[in-house]
């Protein structure tokens, strides 16, 4: 692994903590939930109605109890993941309502389209894990929505998945059923099995929905990543230095809630801000603010010691087309390269969040392919140098026959999966475009795709408690 | 004793494993033992180059392993060609390819490995080297009387004297006894057409389908 690129001075980070913890003293952070508030009231701290005053020694005192690393279980002992330190973890996209089809044209997303990303992302070596809200499905009732997710991560893959944090009620669901899945709640608490994505609502304010799944998550021992999406220039103050004051304060109200629940809760630190596009007002995220923003939240992690989450395959376009790439591969590099430990939103990400494309989770990837080969940095050792090989083969000859060349290059010149190397007559015959390319390519890995399979008992369970909740839920 | 069939998947296997010196010792070991030649060359060296070749094909394998399978088959060859003669077989040749790079550009590599994949493939190669001077290429298909005469070139600069290629054969009265192929990676088939070469070889694929073709239509 290359070591890591710090794009800001010690002093830097330091003085953006010293500002969080200004606004955490003075001028505070609203939390609508009762009990988060009731647990800060009896940690000593000064309550207001919504409104929780943190003192910064208590603030810096939570925070020191967050692991700097965790392992996140899956199904299959081989694909569970060391969440910090060296190492980064890429998922799809979260949270979209949209499918963008290659024509450019949109319509809502469905349960199938779930369906399709959980295998994409299973089928794919460069994700890791296959991630939460992959695409709300609009087809399924709202009530039942996290728990058809769920199963559907469980069953379509054996990679680590996320669970819903839509609210307290619903987080205990797919708490359950991770723990369905492991063996019960004891098990889980030790090996954790479910992570989820909180976010609070910028500027400085935590509703009862993410507040509540949060300590549902913290109370089951289970990892939660504490993220802010601050937009700089409208949720936030236009200057990048001023919105991750806020940012980290919001994020570390966050983690100090789930330390107070649960000492030890795995957490990671999370930024998805970006800016405001000051024509429109819309949120902007393919952007070299937004990498900035993922530069300093790597930082903050490790000057907290704690795993960060940020960046991923961002892009504002409409359609995969070069704007979707060149910001794309801006944001993702910029996560591997600062050290960023956890990619929400590596693949399928178009317009800002707002949809996901499949032909855009394909170049998105093949990106991500290239940036952990990037990251891997290169053998220095004896053998990989050569030099017998060199003084054998000498001045003018090439080395495409030694067998130098078979053993190291398939370990140090990765192959495209989508990038059309070929010269232009091979090309040429087909013509097609990455557009084209990344379709056919998406469509061959769902045909061919096979889910690792599941326990018939464990999966008896699962429906079976689906079921259960279906029918109560329906009351 | 071993056999002729023996010593043919011997030979197959040590080209499928890159392995030039072993596939040495095996032209050796069939050369001690009498065995026929032209069968070691036709059953085994090229059988083991067109599994290797269709493998390529199938891209379960790359092109650092088809150029090595196809040196290993070349040392084979060098070995067996001097027997070849004195046992009076012959491996059928599909024709003769003069090759080499042009004046003034000592860029090798892609001419070399358009030689190698030639030579497996059955063609006769005279690798006339690199920064070889027109006239050269001219005496050599005076020479030797090759099916095709190939001229490389990396360079823009260099590339022009593809043209001088063409020109100073149709002086020499030749241009109609040869076909012309022309490569590199500068040129393109619209070059081919202008200056009037016959084959526009893009890579050694190319090259090689190109000649084949050629070769079937004489």
């Amino acid at each position: 692994m290359i070591p890591k690129f710090d794009a800001f001075t010690n002093e830097q980070v330091e003085s953006i903590h010293e500002h969080s913890m200004k606004i955490l003293e003075e001028i505070g952070i609203d939390f609508l939930y009762e009990p988060a508030l009731e647990i800060f009231k009896a940690n000593g701290q000064r309550v207001e109605g919504n409104r929780v005053y943190l003192d910064r020694k208590f603030v810096e005192e939570q925070i020191k109890k967050a692991p700097s690393e965790f392992t996140l279980h899956a199904r299959n002992p081989e694909n569970n993941l060391v969440c910090g330190g060296e190492n980064i973890i890429f998922m799809p996209g979260y949270g979209v309502s949209f499918i963008y089809e290659a024509d450019g044209s949109r319509r809502d997303s469905f349960m199938e389209d779930y369906d399709n990303f959980v295998k994409l992302a299973g089928a794919s070596e460069n994700l890791h894990m296959t991630g939460g809200i992959i695409a709300d499905p609009s087809d399924v009732p709202e009530e039942m929505k996290h728990l058809k997710m769920l199963y559907s991560s469980i069953k379509n893959s054996d990679k680590c998945f996320m669970g819903s944090a839509s609210n307290r009620e619903r987080a205990e669901d797919v708490i359950e059923m991770a723990s369905i899945l492991f063996g019960g709640r004891d098990v889980i608490k030790e090996k954790p099995a479910i992570i989820c994505l909180i976010n609070s609502i910028s500027p400085l304010k935590f509703d009862d929905y993410m507040a509540g799944s949060l300590m549902a998550y913290a109370e089951a021992g289970q990892p939660v990543v504490v993220a802010a999406l601050v937009m700089a220039g409208s949720t936030g103050p236009a200057t990048i230095a001023g919105s991750l004051s806020v940012q980290n304060a919001e994020v570390l109200a966050g983690i100090t809630l789930a330390q107070c629940v649960n000492p030890g809760t795995p957490v990671v630190y999370a930024s998805s801000s970006a800016i405001t596009d000051m024509n429109s007002g819309a949120l902007s995220i393919g952007n070299p603010e937004c990498a900035l923003f993922t530069a300093a939240c790597a930082q903050m992690g490790r000057y907290y010691g704690i795993p960060t989450r940020s960046g991923g395959g961002l892009t504002d376009s409409k359609l995969v087309d070069a704007q979707a790439g060149y910001e794309s591969m801006m944001t993702l590099m910029t996560a591997g390269v600062t050290g960023i430990n956890y990619v929400l939103h590596t693949a399928g990400i178009l317009e800002g969040y707002m949809a996901m494309s499949y032909e855009k989770f394909v170049v998105d990837d093949e990106i991500a392919g290239m940036v952990l080969r990037y990251l891997k940095g290169l053998d220095f050792s004896e053998d990989a140098f050569g030099f017998d090989v060199i003084k054998k083969i000498g001045p003018g000859k090439h080395f495409l026959a030694h067998k130098h060349t078979r053993k190291y290059y398939p370990i140090e010149l990765r192959d495209s999966e989508l990038s059309d190397r070929r010269p232009y007559n091979d090309w040429e015959k087909e013509g097609l475009d990455t557009l084209q390319r990344a379709k056919k390519q998406w469509q061959g890995v769902l045909e061919n795709y096979e889910a690792p399979e599941l326990d018939a008992d464990v999966d008896k369970a699962l429906l079976e408690f689906m079921e259960k909740r279906f029918a109560e839920l329906k009351k | 004793m071993v056999t002729q069939d023996e010593i043919n998947s011997k030979a197959k296997d040590a080209v499928m494993d890159f392995d030039d010196e072993l596939v040495e010792e095996i032209c050796e070991e069939a050369i001690d033992a009498g065995l026929d030649a032209v069968s070691l060359i036709q059953d085994g060296l090229t059988a083991g180059m067109i599994e290797i070749g269709n493998q390529f094909n199938e891209g379960k394998l790359h092109l650092p392993h088809v150029i090595a399978a196809a040196e290993a088959m070349s040392a084979g060859v060098a070995i067996l060609t001097p027997v070849l003669e004195e046992q009076g077989g012959t491996t059928e040749s599909k024709g003769k390819v003069a090759i080499g790079t042009i004046e003034g550009d000592i860029h090798t590599i892609g001419k070399d490995i358009v030689a190698t994949m030639l030579k497996v493939d059955g063609f006769e190669v005279i690798d006339l080297g690199q920064d070889v001077a027109i006239t050269t290429f001219v005496e050599a298909v005076k020479k030797h009387k090759p099916l095709i005469v190939g001229s490389s070139a990396l360079m823009t600069t260099t590339m022009t004297s593809q043209a001088q290629v063409e020109e100073q054969l149709k002086e020499a009265g030749l241009r109609d006894s040869v076909l012309t192929m022309i490569g590199g990676a500068p040129v393109t088939q619209e070059w081919a057409n202008k200056i009037g070469a016959d084959i526009y070889a893009e890579n050694a694929t190319d090259a090689v389908a190109k000649c084949r073709a050629a070769a079937g239509e004489c």
